[in-house]
Order: structure tokens, then C-alpha cells, then sequence
């Protein structure tokens, strides 16, 4: 499954990040590591609003997309 | 004895938001730009304090999430970092977030350079349950640690101390060993002691059998396993070092999210808070520019006009403080209670939170226009004045989305234009909160239509990817708060007795040039302003008072009103009244008194009292209310949104965007303005 499909409330761990390097690089610097649990927040539009740990991260839906998780 | 120069020079580093520039006014007693959202600082600043005989230079730099720069402002903090090393870097952590800040530490250590820790934000960890064992962390790292709280100040002094401290005893960090395989090539390219971390990993990555025998060990590209290399280094560090604590109660940003970000009620709260921001930046300051004009014009001035009739001046000295000081300079002072507020409001926004929040909530609408909503933060922060909201634009990644902000921005109303539309709609209008409501939304339309425009032309192109961070609602110090607004307030107040001043005396003196003129039309100004009347007059202005006063507004757009203020009082008639000093003076106070009372009492009051107008106009507003009608006032207000009047935006356009793109922007924002307010004024004259 990938982070787009979660629903909003439910709370999932990374399994993979693929896609272009330099925005894993940038995600990846940002906490969206391997491993991490992250919780959906809210889904708006083009954009979905991540909780990880202490900090919150809005990300476009096609980083999501290549984001893999459980 | 000859004094040794003892020097440190400190940069701060850290991720975006956690609170360098916080800290560092609190070092150095800097006034720094500080806001609730990742990118506040995209240039580098700098302070100094001294310490125990040492000066120390603090360098601020953009918040970074890694070593490996994206934007403009993350190059500027890189370049630094690897071009001119510091002796020192302090890296400011934000601890309740403390495992993904390590892996920039990580990075930062691997340069090789002396480190202090700063543990920022200290209070928001003790509510989230995150407590860390500092001496534990100074010995696995070797290093000082120091646990501070940016917003009050808490641990300041500790920082300098553990400066010094690293300096003399010139402590240097251990060296972080990553996996063995890692390690072990590493070793095997070193060439000289001196060789950093960094410069080893540079030369793996450009070594290519060592590359093909990391694949081959790990099954992953290099980059990649020195990237987790990091990772695990900051997750295994976080975990030896940090207790989490169960905590019960819910976050309060949680709790406030789910209405603020909600899809429809988010929507209605965002005009909600935008109406209550309008509202009350007009009630509020309003009743106190009614006083200081009344103040000026009926105490200010004959109180020094009798002074200076009391020590024999000329008629032409009288006139001099009459019409150029307290007309023009004067006039403009009158507008300081309403910048106050507004900046006021606005710096509470940035304080909070919402800021970001607002780009997240938006998103779906600057999608449209091919933008990210992050590119909402610098439109937004146009609002407070285009000049830093242009230079906020370095956050952006691509350079195409920068351009498109850049030229979008100067149509943001800012407080300057609204101090030129608060006194011509209140002098024409009925109901002066709808104009000045209705041009923010022109100035909004005319910036969407550039933007669509040069998207379809000149700027193609498509949509990047979109990452930013959230930061928790936190609320700012009064003391942050106030000093933030001074800081705008002494800058209009400083603009106002220098270049405004300076451009009234301008102003005043080609208004009684050549010598002996005896109609102000055949003054210099006149003859100029006379001259520019065929350009304008297609827009409704035929009087030469309001097209000279334009001239020198391309300064700033606020002198408008000083020079118009300048000409048409140089031009008018006094009457002479009786006048007592001590009366007026406690008649003022009593003024002063009610005024207060009545801003205070327009908060209680739902609706905008500006769409009730008083009745009594001062000398200006009556003179140029003779001389303007509704139509060409309003004419001349959307020129004035629309013509990038202003020297400071133009000059850091083309600084940010280059000669070619400023220039072509000011001609684009002339003509642009020009037929607006043509179209406005002929449509207006058919009805
Ligand atoms: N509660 C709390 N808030 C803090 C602390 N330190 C800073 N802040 C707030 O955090 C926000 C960010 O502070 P800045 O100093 O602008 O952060 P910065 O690291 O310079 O940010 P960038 O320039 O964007 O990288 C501001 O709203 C500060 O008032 C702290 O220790 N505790
Ligand atoms: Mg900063």
C-alpha cells in the first residue's frame, strides 16, 4: 500500500521510499525515514497532512504515492 | 601592554523554525526578523557580543534540513558552511524533535568544526514528555550540550559560557563511526590526518570501484548507504539518549487543527480572521489618526506658528513650518496609529502559526494558477510590505514558481498604499471599508491575471513536487510582539523624517520657484505637473496638484499624500483664528482621552465603524475634495495599487530577479495600472 491510500486517523510504518532522489533526499531529512510510524491527518485537494513523531509535514500526493507503507 | 584581538566567530545552524534568530537577539540584542514558519531567514545576518574578553561573531544563517541544497536560501547557509568555515558552529536543535534534527548534526559533524548543542525549545519537550540526558550526550559526543528556551531567553548565558569554554580548552567533537564496511574504505582513502569526514566521503563518492564494492556489500547505491548511515547514527543517539515520558493531556495544536484545517470550516474561519484583521486595524487606529490630525493642525501648528511669530521669522520661515513640516511630514505622521496596528495584527499571524497553515488550506486554489500553496507565504507576507516579501521568495526550488511570485507580489496591497486609500476613501466615499476592501481584491485579480498570463507565455512550465513543514501553534512574548512592531514603526518613522522630509522641502521649493512666482501654476511643480496632464487625464486626472505629487512618489508611495498635502496648503488660504496654549493643550488631552475610549470600544463592536464617516473634514480633506471627483479619486486609487510606486520594490526585484525583469515589470505595472483606471473611470463616467 502506499501513503495515498491511507485513510485519514489511520496510522501506518514506512516500509520504502522511491521516486526521484533529491525529494527522498528532502523527505527523508524531514523524518519520513524508514521504520517511522506516520499518522494521516487530513487530506486536502492535492496534499496530505502527515504527523510523525512530534512534527507535522505536508506533502503533494505524488511524493505520497511513491511513499510505501503497512 | 598590547591587547590581544580575541575573536570567535559563531555560526548558527540548524533546521528551519527551531529557533536560531530567536537565540540570537537574545545573544546579541539583534532585532532579527522571527516567525512561526520554516524560512523566516533567507539571508545571512549577523551580531556581536562580548564575553569574558572575547568579541563574539554570531553569523545567522537559513534553516537547512540537510547539507545538500535545494533553494537559494539553503545555498546561502552551504556556501557558508564549506566556503568560509566558522570557528564555531552552534546547532540549534529543536528538542522535541530531536531524532530528525541529529541527522544535520550528523552532516555538520563530519565537517570537522568545533560544535556547541544547543537544545532549543526546552519547555515545548517538558510538555511533550522528552527529556534528555545532557551529560550522557556530551560524553557519546564529546562536545557541550546547553538546554535553552529561544522565546524567553532561558539558557542564553549558558550558550556564551559553553563558547568560551570550547574555544579555550579548544574541545573538538568525536569522530561518529558509521557501519564497519563504511568505515573501513574510508580509512583507506585517507591521504593526511587533516582530512575531515566530509572531504573522505567526497572522495568515495567519486571513486568508482569503491562504489561498485559498496553495491556489492550492501545491494544499495553508495549515497544511499550513507545516508542511512546518518539515520542510524541520529536513531541510535536519540534513543540513548532520550526518556520519553507518557503524557495525558492532548496537544493543543491537534485540537485546533481539526477546525482550522478542516476543509470547510478552515475555509470560513480564514475570512473570518481576514475580516476581523481588517476591521479592526481601521477601528481601532482610526480614532487616534483623528486626534493627531486634529492635534497637528489645531494645536501643533499655531502653537508654533506663534512661537515663531514670538521670534521675529520672516513670513516665508512661517510658511515654511506650515506647509512643508507639519503639512507634509506632519500629514504622513498622522497615519502612524494605523500602521501600528497592522503590523501589529500581522506579526500575531506570523507569531502563531497560521501563517503556513494558511498556504496548506489554500493549496487547491493556487494549484490552479500553477503554483504551490507554499508560494501563498510570501504573497501573504506582501500584505505587510513587498520589499522582505520578495526576498522570501528564495525558499522556492524552482526558479520559474520564484518569477511567477515575484511578479505577483507588488499587487499586494501594502500598508503604504493603504494609508494614500484610508485618506481618499474616507474623503469621496460614503463607505470607505467596501473601496478599500474592493481594491486589496482588484490588486488580488490584477495579480492572478499576471500570473496566468505569464504561465501561459513566458513562464511554462509544470507543477514540482511539494514538501513543508508544520509548525505547532505557539504564542509570541509581548515583549517579541511590540518590539517587532517598533521595529516597522521607527522604520516609517525614520523614512518619514528623511526622505519624506526631504521630498516635502523638494516640493516646496519648486512650488515657490522661480523666485517671485506669483500663481502656484507657473511654479516649477505647476509647469512639471501641467506637463504630465496629458497622460493622465484619459484616467480623470486634470488637476497638476495630484500628477506632480506622483513624481516623487515612485519613492515611496506615502509621499503622495505629504506632497499633495505640500502643494494644495502652499496653495490655500489660512484663516486666522484665536488661539490660547493652555486651553488647546487640555482640549487635546481630553481628545486624546475619548479617542482611546472609542478604539477600544470598536473591538466590542461587531460591525466596521468605518462605514459610518464623521462629518467634519480637515483643511486637506476639504481642499481636495473640491478639486477631485468620486471618479477620478478612485481612478487615481487603483493607479496607485496597481503602479509598483516604489523604489524599494523595484530595486530588490532587481537584485532577486534580475535588471531586465524589474524594468519590464515597472513598464508591465504602469501600463497595466494606466488601463485599469481607464477602463474604471469610463465606465464609471457612462453610468
Ligand atoms: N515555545 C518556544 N518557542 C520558541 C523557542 N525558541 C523559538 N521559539 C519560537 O519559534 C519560532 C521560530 O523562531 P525563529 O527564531 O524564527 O526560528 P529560526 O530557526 O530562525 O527559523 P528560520 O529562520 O525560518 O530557519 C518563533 O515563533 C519563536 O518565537 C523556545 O525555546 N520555546
Ligand atoms: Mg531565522
Amino acid at each position: 500500500m502506499n501513503l495515498e491510500d491511507v485513510k485519514v486517523g489511520a496510522k501506518v510504518m514506512i516500509r520504502d521510499l522511491k521516486g526521484k532522489e533529491e525529494v527522498i533526499r528532502r523527505v527523508e531529512a524531514m523524518g519520513l525515514r524508514r521504520g517511522r510510524s506516520v499518522e494521516v491527518l487530513q487530506k486536502l485537494g492535492r496534499t496530505i497532512l502527515l504527523k510523525l513523531n512530534n512534527s507535522r509535514i505536508v506533502i503533494s500526493k505524488d511524493i505520497a504515492r511513491n511513499i510505501y507503507v503497512e | 601592554m598590547k591587547s590581544e584581538e580575541k575573536n570567535i566567530k559563531v555560526a548558527l545552524v540548524g533546521n528551519p523554525n527551531v529557533g536560531k534568530t530567536s537565540l540570537l537577539n537574545h545573544l546579541a540584542g539583534t532585532t532579527l526578523r522571527v516567525g512561526n514558519w520554516p524560512g523566516v531567514t533567507v539571508e545571512k545576518k549577523e551580531g556581536k557580543t562580548f564575553y569574558n574578553g572575547y568579541t563574539i561573531y554570531f553569523i545567522d544563517l537559513p534553516g537547512i534540513y540537510t547539507l545538500e541544497p535545494l533553494s537559494e536560501d539553503e545555498y546561502i547557509a552551504y556556501r557558508f558552511l564549506t566556503e568560509e568555515p566558522p570557528d564555531m558552529i552552534l546547532n540549534v536543535i529543536e528538542t522535541p524533535n530531536m531524532e530528525r534534527d541529529l541527522f544535520l548534526t550528523a552532516e555538520l559533524l563530519e565537517l570537522g568544526i568545533p560544535m556547541v548543542l544547543v537544545l532549543n525549545m526546552i519547555d515545548e519537550a517538558q510538555k511533550l514528555g522528552v527529556d534528555v540526558d545532557t551529560e550522557r550526550l556530551e560524553e557519546l559526543l564529546g562536545l557541550k550540550v546547553v538546554k535553552t528556551n529561544g522565546r524567553t531567553g532561558v539558557g542564553i548565558k549558558d550558550i556564551l559560557t559553553a563558547i568560551v569554554e570550547t574555544y579555550e580548552k579548544k574541545i573538538t567533537p568525536k569522530e561518529i563511526r558509521y557501519s564497519e564496511d563504511l568505515e573501513r574504505l574510508l580509512t583507506s582513502l585517507r591521504e593526511s590526518v587533516k582530512e575531515t569526514k566530509q572531504q573522505l566521503i567526497k572522495k568515495l563518492l567519486a571513486h568508482k570501484e569503491y562504489l561498485h564494492e559498496i553495491e556489492r556489500l550492501y545491494g544499495k547505491p553508495a549515497q544511499q548507504v550513507i545516508r542511512e548511515n546518518r539515520f542510524a547514527f541520529a536513531h541510535g543517539l536519540y534513543n540513548e539518549v532520550v526518556k520519553r515520558k507518557p503524557i495525558t493531556s492532548t496537544d493543543i495544536t491537534t485540537l485546533l487543527d481539526r477546525f482550522l484545517l478542516h476543509p470547510y470550516i478552515g475555509t470560513v474561519v480564514f475570512f473570518l480572521i481576514m475580516f476581523i484583521l481588517f476591521k479592526v486595524s481601521f477601528d481601532f487606529s482610526k480614532p487616534f489618526m483623528d486626534w493627531l490630525d486634529g492635534f497637528l493642525n489645531d494645536f501643533v501648528s499655531p502653537a508654533l506658528g506663534l512661537a515663531l511669530i514670538e521670534l521675529g521669522m520672516p513670513d516665508l520661515v512661517l510658511r515654511f513650518f506650515s506647509e512643508a513640516v507639519i503639512g507634509g511630514v506632519g500629514f504622513v505622521l498622522t497615519f502612524t496609529p494605523l500602521i501600528a496596528v497592522i503590523y501589529l495584527l500581522l506579526s500575531f499571524l506570523e507569531f502563531t502559526g497560521y501563517l503556513p497553515r494558511i498556504a496548506f488550506l489554500m493549496d487547491r486554489v493556487m494549484h490552479r494558477l500553477g503554483l504551490h500553496g507554499k508560494s501563498l507565504i510570501p504573497l501573504l507576507l506582501g500584505f505587510g510590505c513587498n520589499v522582505p516579501a520578495i526576498v522570501a521568495t528564495r525558499t522556492m526550488e524552482s526558479k520559474r514558481d520564484k518569477l511567477l511570485v515575484i511578479a505577483m507580489i507588488p499587487f499586494m496591497s501594502c500598508p503604504a498604499r493603504l494609508v494614500v486609500f484610508s485618506f481618499f476613501a474616507i474623503t469621496f466615499f460614503k463607505n470607505p471599508a467596501l473601496v478599500i476592501f474592493s481594491l486589496y481584491i482588484l490588486g488580488i485579480v490584477i495579480a492572478l491575471i499576471t500570473a496566468i498570463t505569464l504561465r501561459k507565455t513566458i513562464l511554462r512550465g509544470s507543477l514540482e513536487h511539494f514538501v513543508m513543514e508544520l509548525p505547532p501553534y505557539r504564542l509570541p512574548t509581548l515583549r517579541l510582539l511590540f518590539g517587532v512592531v517598533w521595529v516597522y514603526l521607527k522604520d516609517f518613522l525614520y523614512r518619514a523624517g528623511t526622505l519624506i522630509f526631504a521630498v516635502s522641502i523638494l516640493i516646496w521649493l519648486s512650488m515657490n520657484l522661480p523666485p517671485g512666482v506669483e500663481k502656484p501654476e507657473d511654479s516649477i511643480a505647476g509647469k512639471v505637473g501641467k506637463a504630465l496632464i496629458p497622460i493622465f487625464e484619459p484616467i480623470g486626472i486634470k488637476d497638476w496638484r495630484v500628477s506632480t505629487s506622483l513624481i516623487p512618489a515612485f519613492l515611496a508611495r506615502e509621499i503622495v499624500l505629504s506632497s499633495m498635502a505640500t502643494i494644495y496648503l502652499a496653495e490655500g488660504t489660512k484663516k486666522k483664528e484665536e488661539f490660547s496654549l493652555s486651553e488647546s493643550a487640555k482640549e487635546q488631552l481630553f481628545g486624546l482621552l475619548s479617542a482611546t475610549k472609542e478604539a477600544f470600544y470598536s473591538l466590542i463592536n461587531p460591525l466596521p465603524r468605518t462605514f459610518e464617516v464623521s462629518e467634519e473634514y480637515s483643511n486637506l480633506r476639504s481642499v481636495v475634495s473640491k478639486s477631485m471627483d468620486e471618479l477620478s479619486a478612485l481612478s487615481f486609487m487603483i493607479f496607485i495599487l496597481i503602479y509598483t510606486s516604489c523604489l524599494g520594490t523595484i530595486s530588490v526585484m532587481w537584485r532577486e530577479a534580475g535588471k531586465k525583469f524589474a524594468l519590464g515589470f515597472l513598464i508591465y505595472s504602469f501600463l497595466m495600472a494606466w488601463l485599469s483606471a481607464f477602463i474604471v473611470y469610463k465606465v464609471g463616467s457612462m453610468l
